[in-house]
């Protein structure tokens, strides 16, 4: 077990590096410097900037940099006086408190809409939640976060008068402002990746549900609910944990969008305004977290496959 | 160089062929569904070949046709805006009306096919005057939508604005009618036109993107199965690292490095960062099919027969994978579609085209004012296309790939 988790952690430092590596070589390809200053500035500007920046230093003494703690005391571009690592402290919890009540929000719904389906495999209501699935997969999310703000903010508010979910914003000192500001984003993050989820969850469920060992418990006469629970769920259960990986791609590409468009000062949002922005040194540095993050979910999910599947220990 | 470009096109053809005759692929035809998915994308496929020909320009995708945010099916507006677009043409002649060289200034103005009435100037400021005298009637009015009373002098107003433009006859009434179908933006531009071209875009995007990372990933994926030792360590290392990025953010930062130079305004930014993250899939799955596929018979028979490496390769083993090669391909075709509309609204996508990422992009302030015309037909129109898509990979997929989850 151990070994296996060593071998992982060991696996993932090559890995780590090579992310940091092609970061700086995509920002540095084209001079950041000038694009941030355009053609007309002068070479003393030129000059002093890239020094502010740190961009005269060798290569591999920015890489170290990076690498040692994300360079997280570099000052913002565009916010004079910030350095990058006040800014993350402040992006994190605002997509943590959207992303983590999406992702179990998901998992969870997916998984009840895939375990009906399988169950029903073959029946008209099978087929109807996977047409469903299939054509909620085929619109845009951003037709889902434009619609979703019509009607669960403007028109909830016609209609009931009151205010429940807030047109946009993110404000933790007024009361109840989780339901006010986080719920709606939540919501249609949990939309956007339904489709996706439930059919990719149903097909693990119906692979599990078609297996030997569970023709072989009916065939014992144990009852159909004691099939399903014990036999079929539960084995199945390790594929879904480990493919909840597949859907973190997802999740955070619908963390993104709906912070940039419910304006809430999350990570995606701040990463998104400072490349629009031209902001070198917030770009790199939250790219970077981005995908030490990324990573150490990775080795979590590896870790937790070891845990329920003893077979993975082995290869 | 053509002949090579001649020779290659013609292998894939051959490949696809083998692979459409193939005993998995009936399961496909029997499909209804399947083929029913596969006739909408080659109708889109035939659209967007006819637009590529002059169907729909480019310029008639930017042109003006009428007022702006102008409902579709010539749904009645409020009289508010009624007003307000009758006031737009007028201010239109007006304009016009007001330069020195009158006649050349009116023969200019141009809204979609709908050309100024060809009277003497004289008789054009006679009906200009006859709509501002009911205008500046109806001005005194506070709130128009208040009052029904004036509707029949909204309507007046209408009839009248309608003579200071040249009657349209034959093909450019029809041309003029469809372009108004299905409303404008805010822009005055013609919401259809903009739908229709995006499919366009949509499909260069799709098919360049699907291609590019199609051969990358499969070369890669295929070069370290085969050739094992450092190289596969070297491709498992880089798609490991790649993918260890969240695609969003990777594609951000790879738009990232193409601003302020030249091609910015081009698809190609794009094309880079979509290559450039989307060849994994097609890496990882074309790596694990070449393992087993090398250890077959044929391949060892290859090998024992003293033919090169690199050709076996080429000739017998990738040939053997290329049916995982087509469903990859659609695959990323849809991302690539679905991922233009998210870079596009995140502002670092589509600028300079028609494309539906902009349109939905645009559509955020309209949906507000309760105008759903544009997000309509953006949506609609992509929808078919990426709906089409899924249940063809999905026919695909259970054809070619049976053994495959989700």
């Amino acid at each position: 077990m151990w070994q296996y988790v060593l071998r992982k952690l060991l696996w993932n430092i090559p890995v780590y590096l090579g992310i940091l590596l092609v970061v700086m070589l995509a920002l540095r390809v084209n001079d950041p410097v000038w694009v941030r200053l355009g053609k007309n500035a002068t070479q003393e500007d030129y000059d002093r900037e890239r020094k502010d920046l740190g961009l005269d230093e060798p290569f591999l003494k920015q890489y170290g940099k990076l690498l040692w703690g994300f360079d997280l005391e570099r000052q913002s571009w565009d916010k004079p006086g910030r350095s990058v690592g006040k800014e993350l402290s402040q992006a994190v919890w605002p997509s943590l408190w959207i992303a983590l009540p999406a992702f179990v929000l998901t998992t969870l719904v997916a998984l009840g809409i895939a375990l009906v389906a399988a169950f029903r495999r073959g029946h008209a209501l099978d087929r109807w939640l996977m047409a469903g699935a299939v054509v909620g997969m085929s619109i845009s999310y951003v037709v889902y976060i434009i619609l979703g703000q019509y009607f669960g903010a403007y028109k909830l508010k016609e209609w009931t008068g009151a205010e429940i979910f807030a047109i946009q914003g993110y404000d933790t000192k007024r009361a109840f402002w989780w339901v006010h500001f986080c719920a709606l984003p939540v919501l249609i993050n949990v939309a956007l990746a339904i489709g996706y989820d439930s059919r990719f969850y149903r097909a693990v469920v119906v692979e599990e549900a078609t297996r030997d060992h569970v023709r072989t418990a009916r065939a014992k006469g144990l009852g159909e609910r004691r099939v399903w629970l014990r036999h079929v769920l539960r084995n199945a259960l390790i594929p879904v944990i480990t493919h909840v990986m597949i859907t973190l791609p997802f999740l955070v590409a619908g963390e993104i969008l709906v912070e940039v468009f419910f304006n809430i000062p999350g990570m995606g949002r701040t990463l998104i305004t400072a490349i629009l922005g031209k902001d070198f040194p917030m770009v790199q540095g939250f790219t970077a977290v981005f995908a030490a993050i990324f990573i150490i979910t990775n080795i979590l999910t590896d870790v937790l496959y070891a845990l329920v599947d003893p077979r993975v220990r082995l290869s | 160089m053509i002949r090579a470009v001649g020779k290659a096109v013609s292998a894939v053809g051959r490949l696809v062929a083998a692979n459409v005759r193939s005993r998995g692929f009936r399961k496909f035809r029997k499909s209804k569904l399947a083929l029913t998915a596969a006739a909408a994308i080659a109708a889109y496929v035939g659209v967007g070949i006819a637009i590529f020909f002059g169907l729909v320009t480019r310029e008639e995708a930017f042109e003006r046709v009428g007022p702006d945010s102008v409902p579709g099916f010539d749904a009645l507006q409020p009289a508010e805006r009624r007003f307000n677009n009758v006031d737009f043409q007028l201010t239109l002649v007006e304009r016009a009306l007001k330069q020195q060289d009158k006649a050349r200034a009116l023969a200019e103005i141009r809204l979609g096919r709908r050309r100024v009435a060809q009277v003497p100037v004289e008789e054009l400021k006679a009906r200009v005057e006859a709509v501002v005298e009911l205008a500046e009637e109806l001005e005194g009015s506070k709130d128009l939508d208040r009052e029904p009373k004036l509707l029949p002098k909204v309507a007046e107003m209408e009839a009248r604005c309608a003579r200071l433009w040249e009657p349209l006859k034959g093909w450019d009434a029809w041309s003029q009618r469809l372009k108004l179908l299905l409303g404008t933006d805010r822009q005055g531009r013609s919401i259809l036109l903009r739908a229709v071209y995006a499919i366009k875009i949509a499909l260069q995007i799709g098919i360049v993107v699907g291609a590019c990372s199609v051969i990358l990933g499969s070369l890669l994926g295929a070069a370290a199965a085969f050739y094992g030792g450092w190289v596969d360590h070297l491709v498992q290392w880089l798609y490991s690292t790649l993918s260890s990025v969240p695609y969003l953010v990777l594609l951000s930062v790879l738009v990232f490095m193409f601003q302020g130079s030249a091609i910015e305004q081009t698809l190609v930014p794009i094309y880079a960062a979509f290559g450039l993250t989307f060849w994994i899939g097609p890496c990882r799955v074309i790596r694990g099919e070449v393992l087993k596929i090398k250890q077959l018979d044929y391949v060892q028979a290859a090998t024992a027969l003293g033919q090169r490496r690199w050709l076996i390769l080429l000739k017998h083993v990738l040939p053997n994978a290329s049916h995982l090669m087509l469903v990859q391909f659609s695959l990323l075709f849809i991302a690539a579609i679905k991922s233009e509309v998210l870079l596009t609204f995140l502002g670092l996508g589509v600028k300079h085209e028609p494309s539906w990422g902009i349109m939905i992009s645009q559509s955020e302030q309209e949906v507000v004012n309760g105008f759903f015309w544009q997000i309509g037909a953006a949506t609609v129109v992509m929808f078919g296309l990426v709906l089409a898509f899924n249940i063809f990979t999905d026919a695909l997929q259970d054809a070619l790939d049976p053994k495959h989850i989700a």
